[in-house]
């Protein structure tokens, strides 16, 4: 028997994975953004399996993920039992610098992604993007203040 | 009057047949354990009758919703099969918030298309004593987008939050505008017979109120309740028979901008976007904000009105705090909003308790003095706007309601 030091089990809601996702989720995998554009490499947030608007087909950019708060609301409840006893978390729109605006939370560091201080949040806040392996399988994009 | 589209002529041809509310109820609301989803909608559906003095029988279309407790694909047949009717006309409605006056507009449409002529319009639902905690896991999870949304644990609480957060600092709006919407309908609540919360509170109560997620405290956020309420929808010529004093649908109107919060392009695009649905039904009305007595705005949270009466045109864009804070919005001010204390102090059921209140207001009776509440008639309400808002300030639908038959 070997000795494995097995992870908490992960109780917050997971992503409902869907085909036209996978390529996204299996970017964030290895720690890359990657974001769906259309044929003229302009990308849209979220992923569909056309582009939005055009219908046409896609392709997939990769960002740097350093972008700016466009705002925030600090969840002093969570949507399930699973937050209950943690402090509150923030849930942030991000405005990438490549032009698409995503849901994220803001975190202090990448030391077990703790949830960066309330007071420590603004909107227009630069951030940049670090990746969070919440399961063997899934890894949420997170983000941090810029330096 | 300006040049209309050919959407607006065909709206104004449809409300002209003399398309009216003809009768409205509403049970007690609250936790009413002991009495289920379609049992409650029954008793809404008795009063409503008794209000427009007719019988089951009288009624040839059944408009309904959804329930969050009994789960059913063909809501409005298996509350119909419940009643023992056999409606000509049927359909279910199922647009979040906003589904009320898209029930009154289906009703409306039904009986111009001649499919009916005499609509009952009915939603209600046990959801505060009849849901399970995953039940409201999942409801809590309804409005966020499965893959993109719901990782981050966004509530919709939060996901409003997201949009008020970023309002308040364009506009520069103080948390206690947010409070002044709670305080003010507070006032009106303690009249209402059936409001759950008649206590009245004060911008400070509101502001010492414990955070759910900002910018909302707890007094900010709407009441889960259990109640049924429904409306009667038929033709002036019809209502002539009927009991009670008929209110004119005189304009409708819905306006969309976007269904995730992380879709919505920003606060202006938003606020063009849900107030397209007011700002169109009173271009159909043919009248203008300054011609309103009373307005019932959705108000699932203490912002939502906000950004609605400015997407309407009642304030200014930013301006709306101050307008509530001026006490405008008050019964015995400028225009008084909410004069039932809406969702945040009466109950939660959708719109639906706002367009009885508006219709109630136009028929001169909202005085409740004699049943357990108070007076909160507004003097000689002629003409309202009332609205409802689906998702996070997603999908809306606004009515303008008249005493008076519209001019063709």
């Amino acid at each position: 028997m070997s000795e494995t030091t097995a992870k908490p089990r992960y109780e917050k809601p997971l992503p409902d994975m869907r085909p036209e996702g996978d390529p996204f989720w299996a970017g964030t995998k290895e720690h890359k953004l990657l974001l769906p554009a259309g044929d003229d490499g302009k990308p849209f947030w979220y992923p569909r399996a056309y582009r939005p608007g055009t219908l046409e087909p896609i392709q997939w950019i990769e960002s740097k993920g350093e972008g700016t708060v466009y705002t925030y609301s600090t969840h002093f409840i969570g949507p399930s039992k699973a937050y209950k006893g943690d402090p509150p978390h923030i849930v942030a729109l991000v405005d990438l610098d490549d032009g698409v605006r995503m849901m994220t939370n803001l975190v202090r560091d990448e030391e077990g992604y703790p949830s960066l201080d309330p007071d420590a949040v603004s909107i227009g806040m630069r951030v940049r993007v670090v990746f969070h392996d919440v399961t063997d399988e899934i890894t949420l994009p997170k983000f941090v203040p810029a330096d | 009057m300006r040049e209309s589209t050919p959407d607006v002529r065909e709206a104004r041809r449809m409300l002209a047949k003399g398309i009216v509310i003809a009768g409205v109820g509403e049970t007690e609301q609250g936790l009413l354990p002991g009495r289920g989803s379609f049992q409650l909608l029954a008793e809404a559906t008795k009063l409503t009758l008794d209000d427009a003095g007719i019988t089951l029988a009288d009624v040839d279309g059944l408009v309904t919703a959804f329930s969050f407790v009994e789960h059913t694909l063909m809501h409005a047949t298996t509350f119909g099969d419940y009643l023992g009717m056999e409606p000509g006309y049927f359909a279910s409605v199922s647009v979040g918030g906003a589904t009320a006056p898209l029930m009154a507009v289906q009703a409306a449409m039904a009986i111009d298309a001649g499919l009916a002529e005499a609509v009952l319009c009915v939603r209600g639902d046990n959801t505060r004593s009849g849901i399970s905690s995953s039940g409201m896991i999942a409801m809590a999870r309804e409005m966020s987008h499965g893959a993109y949304e719901a990782p981050y644990g966004l509530t919709t609480i939060g996901g409003y939050g997201l949009l008020a957060q970023r309002y308040m600092y364009e506009h520069n709006v103080p948390q206690e505008a947010l409070a002044a919407v709670v305080a003010t309908q507070s006032e009106h609540a303690a009249l209402k017979w059936n409001a759950m919360l008649r206590d009245v509170v004060t911008i400070d109560d509101v502001m010492a109120d414990r955070w759910i997620a900002t910018p909302f405290h707890a007094m900010d956020c709407s009441l889960v309740s259990d109640g049924a309420c429904a409306f009667l929808v038929t033709t002036a010529a019809r209502a002539k028979d009927m009991r009670s004093k008929p209110v004119y649908i005189a304009g409708v109107g819905e306006g969309y901008s976007h269904q995730y919060i992380t879709s919505a392009k920003s606060v202006d695009g938003v606020r063009q976007g849900l107030g397209r649905a007011g700002r169109r039904a009173m271009e159909v009305a043919g009248i203008g904000p300054s011609d309103l007595d009373v307005v019932e705005i959705y108000d699932s949270f203490s912002f939502t009105p906000l950004i609605a009466l400015e997407g309407f045109g009642i304030c200014g864009p930013g301006e709306a705090g101050d307008w509530v804070l001026e006490g405008n919005a008050k019964l015995g001010g400028k225009l008084p909003m909410n004069t039932h204390g809406g969702l945040i102090r009466q109950a939660h059921l959708g719109a639906m308790h706002h367009i009885v209140e508006a219709a109630l207001q136009l028929r001169g009776e909202a005085d409740d003095t004699g049943n357990g509440g108070g007076n909160h008639q507004v003097p000689d309400a002629k003409l309202a706007l009332t609205n409802g808002s689906g998702g996070i300030l997603a999908a809306t639908s606004a009515l303008v309601l008249s005493s008076e038959a519209p001019s063709a």
